[in-house]
């Protein structure tokens, strides 16, 4: 089994010890040292990384949405089973691709719109009606994520998205008013492993933004809506964000392909890394069976 | 007239890069007045600042001239290249219009804030703060609305009108992201609840020749930006402050943005060095590029003689 990764975050030290825990042969390639040559099987970096052909499954677990997708791509390329699969990180990555793929599975997600241009995404947003939020297509913690409650605050920040190259395109999505929270789950193969409510006094609740964590007893309602929208990217490892509406129907906000569970695992006391790994596990052994029965 | 000077006659640069409606009302208004001038594009300019050359001169198309002119009108777009060019000029001795401290000044809010206020000329309450935190604290202290502003920029272009937290929080962390440094300065100013309009005063050398009213629905009320122009007489009080703005700022050809309060007070936002004038000619009556080259040729007269 190889992790895939670049900094190694708490996290990835918690999967390195129950890889080691389970006595399961694992290499840790850095992406930062690979280098795949196209349309050949070479590739060059350092020693361990060539080792990676040598792995049944590669768990990704990259910061970087582009490396995570591209090296998934790239393994996949090679026959080197990845999990998550390419197409997941693909439709994880991009918020556009995850509403999309969320709807055409008739996953409930908010009411979104995208727009190529300043004045159409205005035009947008007044349709809707404020406030909405704007999100880049790519990009995690929250980060540049504007709530616009009126049309001065649409403008400027459409225009500062505009200086910022940041309009290709533009997200738009109607704010849903939530209790103060909103629920994280993750969801490892058709198992839906934790709940966790994330509070936060701001409209941010990421944990990386100071949202505090802690346990959401997981309903039926919860789990078929987290196990729709991993089915629905064809995510395998993933965690699930819900909004809750104030007549409480559940929304999926976002999917994350590389999800943090520090935050989680404290508040649950749950063995999270040792699922994953688990799973891995088991998808590298039906990897073996499915090469040796060939 | 472009041509040689005879003897006597005052030589006139014109400085710029693309020639607008008003670089070229400027030409005719030199022609009109039958003064010998010249014309440089600052996109041919390379100038040295070497020791082995003792005036430094510029190089590029008939660029050697420039150290002939009695006095360079600078109509250059760029805020960056009047900036230097005018330091240029400065240092050989020619006059430039306007002169660089003035264009030093209103390229930059905050420099056009501590001068005004250094002045005693009335401006809307202004802070500058260096990271997202403090800026956001000064704001919520200031209480909104407020108005964020690029250090430098022009056309109204990345103004921000904000009048909740959210907004805040959105564009603060937009600017921080934009990196120029400059947008981590951040430039904040009360919002002033304007009459649907602002005051654009035109001053040259030490005469406020014209004013205009700036109609627009929009709270930027820049022409640039679609707003309408109106002639607007130039009271004692808009005059007074106009001339003291332009002073404070270092002088030359400049255009006074003034606010209106609610209490009927006058307030100075911003001050331009490289103004457009083109909507306010038929607007105001004032020929205003004619008044600008009789105040260039009266600049050179002075550099001539004091030569």
């Amino acid at each position: 089994m190889g992790v895939l990764c670049s900094r190694v975050r708490m996290e990835e030290k918690r999967i390195f010890q129950a890889l080691q825990e389970r006595g399961v042969p694992f290499q840790r390639i850095d992406v930062r040292n690979l280098t795949f040559e196209l349309g050949s099987n070479g590739l060059s970096g350092s020693s361990t990384c060539a080792s990676h052909a040598l792995c049944d499954v590669v768990l990704i677990r990259c910061l970087s949405h582009t490396r995570a997708l591209y090296a998934a791509r790239m393994l996949d390329e090679r026959g080197v089973r990845t999990v998550n699969v390419h197409r997941a990180i693909a439709s994880c990555g991009d918020k556009v691709l995850t509403s999309m793929a969320l709807i055409e599975h008739g996953v409930p997600t908010p009411y979104t719109a995208v727009a190529f241009s300043q004045a159409t995404a205005l035009a947008t947003m007044e349709t809707m009606g404020y406030p909405v939020v704007v999100k880049p297509p790519v990009g995690s913690w929250g980060r540049l994520m504007a709530k616009l409650n009126d049309r001065e605050a649409a403008e400027a920040v459409l225009e500062h998205k505009r200086a910022l190259h940041q309009d290709d395109p533009y997200y738009v999505q109607q704010y849903v008013e939530k209790p103060g929270r909103d629920i994280r789950t993750l969801v490892v193969g058709d198992e839906t492993v934790y709940a966790v409510y994330r509070h936060s006094s701001h409209w941010i609740t990421n944990t990386a933004r100071g949202g505090e964590t802690s346990i959401c007893p997981i309903t039926p309602q919860i789990n078929n809506i987290s196990q729709a929208a991993a089915r629905a990217v064809d995510g395998e490892i993933v965690a699930v964000d819900l909004l809750e509406t104030r007549e409480g129907r559940l929304l999926v906000n976002e999917i994350n392909h590389t999800p943090e569970f520090h935050g989680a695992v404290k508040a649950t006391e749950l063995d999270v890394p040792g699922r994953i790994v688990d799973y891995v596990v088991q998808a590298a052994s039906e990897q073996v069976r499915k090469r040796e029965g060939r | 007239m472009q041509e040689e000077r005879t003897d006597g006659e005052v030589m006139v640069g014109i400085l710029g890069s693309r020639v607008r409606v008003e670089e070229k009302l400027l030409y005719d208004a030199l022609d009109e007045r039958g003064a010998t001038f010249k014309r440089f594009d600052s996109r041919k300019v390379a100038f040295e600042l070497d020791n082995s050359s003792t005036a430094g001169a510029p190089t590029g198309d008939g660029l050697e001239c420039l150290q002939t002119c009695d006095a360079v009108l600078v109509r250059c777009l760029s805020h960056s290249r009047a900036y230097y060019l005018t330091r240029w000029l400065e240092g050989a001795g020619i006059s430039a219009v306007s002169p660089h401290q003035s264009i030093a000044t209103c390229g930059d809010k905050a420099l056009t804030s501590a001068a005004l206020r250094e002045a005693g000329v009335p401006i809307p309450n202004t802070r500058i703060a260096f990271t997202q935190d403090a800026a956001l604290k000064a704001i919520e202290e200031m209480g909104y609305p407020v108005v964020l502003k690029p250090l430098f920029g022009s056309w109204g272009r990345l103004l921000a009108r904000i009048n909740d937290r959210h907004a805040a929080e959105a564009i603060l962390e937009h600017k921080k992201t934009l990196g120029d440094y400059t947008h981590g300065v951040f430039y904040i100013q009360q919002y002033v609840e304007k009459p649907g309009r602002d005051i654009r005063s035109f001053v040259v050398g030490d005469e406020t020749i014209a004013a205009i009213y700036r109609s627009s629905p929009h709270w930027i009320t820049n022409t640039a930006r679609g707003g309408g122009a109106t002639n607007c007489p130039v009271t004692p009080e808009i005059d007074r402050l106009s001339r003291a703005a332009a002073e404070a700022v270092g002088g030359g050809v400049v255009a006074v943005d003034l606010l209106e309060d609610s209490d009927g007070s006058l307030l100075v936002s911003e001050v331009n060095h490289t103004p457009e004038f083109r909507n306010s000619i038929d607007t105001t009556g004032v020929d205003i590029p004619r008044r600008i080259i009789d105040y260039v040729l009266e600049v050179a007269m002075n550099g001539k003689s004091g030569r």
